[in-house]
């Protein structure tokens, strides 16, 4: 239906199609603002702020206990947490095309780290196999289909140059893999910092890692201490080329495996247990105890069944559809800002139209704000603005727009300008912005799934999105409501990215490389 | 799911002869302040290891909930929880044990605290909260959730969802205090312990915050111990780690959980937390 509005039409030809993905989704944002709960209620403030400013004004970078561990820790899952992922993704990339691989690999990639981490911590307990298996899965199924786009995108015509009874292997390698080298280190490159970010962000429920430390500083209002741990963590994620070196890997790698913590012996019956009786409703669990013992069972499967019906319908009414509105409010209101704030942002760093200094300081901020956490800034509007959705889609949009403005502004570099380039706002809306737009959408899109993904870890502060109901799900020890409400959240996840993708790759299909 | 499955099998393989746990593994969340928690706890357990003579570990845990886990998978023997995170474990693992409670826990309590500009009186009778915002604590805590949830829904007679004009769940004790301060909530419940530290802090205004209500008693933290500790450790055991935990009078080990002493405790002692988490649909 939104394809069909953004087809030309012979009526409205003077209006493009990039105008008219714009407006729509100004519109849409617009009608989700006004349903959101965006109220202000903050009395008083400052005083708090003040103490988040003088954590600034002077962290304290000893605070931490096993601060250099939690480094490392945050380090070591990410790196081991990539190796699995391309060992399990690479081969799955080549089989992608087929359909239910692909929904395969959208189902896994839709549920976010920390709830596989919360699955995990089920079965393997406080273990650096949750950790690492948590970053694994998702980005294994993201490495599945962008490495398949990457193959499907790259040229054939080696392959017909090569002699004439070349054996399999050799074609393979020179054909096709030699083509798409390049852009597959590069993107492995920047999944490793978004693993970086994820594994920093698994300390949050448990694992050691630096998050570990940062959420409970700032959840106690230890900003010293806050404040030191977000800047290293800053600082690790913006000095990746230079300590992330293609020689040094295999030397980090023996040390990431050498180092990890001790794994707990893994008990075959709690896996067991937890997939024959934790993740099934209370009326089942029953009766399996009941089969077991041989007892005659109160209830007739008639009742069972019906008893499931009213389990399932109130789940789904009192939890899963009010989570997935909210979830869906905040995502595209979200959205909405993200793209005014990445247009704005990406303007206002560009050399030729702001000037070398300013432009650089733009993107200097532009790295930090990429950096941050949504969770922290979430964190600090609560207390400006209070407690409703507002600051929340202020967070993500800021995270996520400065991060499509970083990767648009050096696609501007790109970008050659005419003679009569004349500096100014109007010459950079004629020349550059119809060059960089395109792809700047496309990006702004694909966030889309991820701020979707993202709007879990605001649920965890307290945004009735779906996931602060799993999480109460799980602190409520009720693994069964926590699957169903993550099978939902994967379901809305495939469904709005089959959406987006309708209304764009059918323009665009060729500038998506580049664009996850 | 074919790689979970996939993927334990390969774990199996991998990790079975790895080390069979014969440590004694404890954790513990304290009520307020929840940093250097390795360096405090480590003390602790040194200080068991010396009475029990085996060797004793400390694991650092994030939220009750994965207390109660680490508890339920016998990664950890002995937990530190709270009323209700320890009635969910003893639930969850049959046979388990209350075996000792901080001297306050016999008598603990929540306070009700309100930003000034609600101009709510304190009093000994339950305030009409009707259509104010409310934060609570972590969705776990008995002083921050559980209780201050049963006593609003038995003081007005009606779901806190149709009270209150807007829930929250602040994540912490300290935090609820911060954002009542701020106005972020009108009003929130808050463990009395973490309150009256902080006042002595001088971290609270009590010119924009002040306690409004003060909870009735009820029993809360207590040490819990799996029950099959006998027969892993020897014959006694049990006993043993609760006669070392009521003998700790270092009063830097004790200032860890913060409690002034330990005292003995029974799972009998636990059966109104219980009955009120029931209550309040917490637990079937």
């Amino acid at each position: 239906m939104l394809g069909q509005v953004l087809k030309p039409s012979k009526q409205f030809s003077f209006v493009g199609y990039w105008k008219k993905v714009t407006l729509m989704l100004w519109a849409v944002t617009l009608v989700c603002f006004y349903f959101a709960d965006t109220e202000i209620i903050a009395l008083d403030p400052w005083s708090e702020l003040l103490l988040i400013g003088q954590g600034f004004i002077a962290p304290d970078f000893f605070a931490t206990e096993y601060l250099l561990q939690a480094l490392w820790q945050t380090v070591s899952f990410a790196l081991l947490g990539i190796l699995i992922a391309l060992i399990l993704g690479a081969p799955l990339a080549l089989v992608y095309h087929k359909p239910y691989v692909a929904a395969f690999c959208a189902f896994i990639r839709s549920i976010h780290e920390i709830f596989w981490a919360l699955l995990f911590l089920q079965i393997f307990g406080l273990s650096p196999l949750t950790g690492i298996l948590a970053i694994a899965l998702p980005f294994a199924a993201t490495f599945a289909r962008v490495f398949s786009d990457i193959l499907q995108q790259s040229p054939i015509t080696t392959l017909q140059t090569l002699p004439h009874g070349t054996d399999r292997v050799s074609r393979y390698l020179y054909g096709r893999l030699a083509h798409v080298l390049v852009s597959v280190r590069a993107y492995v490159r920047y999944r490793f910092e978004c693993a970086l970010r994820s594994s920093a962000v698994l300390g949050f429920v448990g694992m050691p890692t630096l998050g570990f430390y940062l959420e409970t500083a700032f959840r106690q209002g230890h900003y010293h201490q806050g404040a030191a741990l977000l800047m290293l963590f800053i600082a690790l994620i913006g000095t990746i080329p230079y300590w992330c070196r293609l020689k040094l890997l295999p030397f980090y790698f023996i040390l990431a495996i050498w180092a990890l913590p001790e794994i707990p012996n893994i008990d075959g019956a709690l896996i067991w247990r937890f997939l024959s009786q934790d993740i099934l409703p209370p009326m089942f669990q029953n009766q399996t105890f009941q089969s077991h013992g041989l007892q005659s069972s109160g209830m007739s499967g008639a009742e069972i069944l019906s008893q499931f019906g009213d389990w399932l319908i109130s789940l789904l009414s009192e939890q899963a559809l009010p989570g997935i509105i909210a979830t869906l409010l905040l995502a595209v209101a979200a959205l909405g800002m993200s793209h005014i704030f990445a247009l704005v942002a990406s303007a206002i760093s560009d050399k030729r139209l702001s000037g070398g200094v300013i432009a650089q300081t733009n993107r200097f901020l532009l790295l930090i704000l990429r950096s941050v956490p949504e969770y922290i800034f979430a964190f600090v509007f609560m207390l400006l603005l209070g407690p409703s959705m507002l600051p929340a889609i202020l967070a993500l949009a800021i995270h996520n727009g400065a991060l499509i403005a970083y990767l648009t502004v050096r696609h501007a570099d790109n970008v050659a300008v005419s003679a009569h380039f004349n500096h100014k706002i109007d010459g950079y809306g004629y020349e550059v912005l119809p060059a960089i737009y395109p792809n700047m959408m496309a990006l702004l899109f694909y966030r889309f799934e991820v701020i979707l993904r993202e709007t879990a870890i605001l649920g965890m502060l307290g945004i009735a999105t779906l996931g602060f109901y799993i999480d109460s799900n799980f602190a409520e020890i009720r693994f069964n409501g926590a699957l169903v409400l993550m099978f939902v959240t994967a379901l809305l996840n495939i469904a709005v990215d089959i959406l987006s993708r309708r209304v764009l790759y059918s323009k665009n299909k060729g500038q998506l490389a580049c664009a996850h | 799911m074919s790689f979970v499955r996939l993927f334990t099998g390969l774990a199996l393989l991998l990790l079975a002869p790895s080390v069979i746990a014969t440590t004694f593994t404890f954790t513990a969340i304290p009520d307020e302040d929840e940093s250097q928690l390795r360096t405090r706890f480590d003390k602790v357990a040194l200080y068991l290891e010396e009475k029990l003579g085996v060797e004793v570990k400390y694991v650092p845990v994030k939220s009750y909930s994965a207390a109660v886990t680490a508890f339920r998978n016998n990664q950890v023997q002995l937990a530190w929880f709270g009323g209700l995170s320890g009635v969910q474990a003893r639930r969850l693992v049959p046979g388990s044990l209350a075996i000792a409670q901080g001297y306050e826990d016999q008598f603990f309590k929540s306070y009700f605290i309100a930003h000034a500009s609600t101009e709510i009186i304190p009093s000994d009778s339950f305030p009409n909260l009707n259509g104010y915002t409310f934060t609570y604590g972590s969705k776990n805590s008995t002083s921050g959730r559980l209780m201050p949830q049963f006593f609003i829904e038995r003081n007005l007679g009606k779901n806190s969802k149709d009270i209150f004009k807007r829930i929250g769940y602040s994540g912490d004790h300290s935090r609820t205090i911060a954002q009542v301060q701020a106005g972020v909530y009108q009003v929130g419940a808050v463990n009395y312990k973490v309150w009256e530290t902080a006042l002595a802090n001088g971290k609270v205004d009590l010119n924009k915050v002040s306690v409004i209500w003060e909870s009735p008693a009820y029993p809360d933290y207590q040490w819990t111990i799996r029950g099959d500790v006998d027969a892993q450790f020897g014959a006694g055991f049990s006993e043993k780690v609760t006669a070392t935990l009521i003998g700790m009078k270092d009063p830097e080990l004790l200032a860890s959980f913060p409690r002034q002493s330990f005292v003995p405790a029974e799972n009998l002692d636990y059966e109104a937390v219980e009955d009120v988490a029931k209550a309040i649909g917490l637990i079937d």
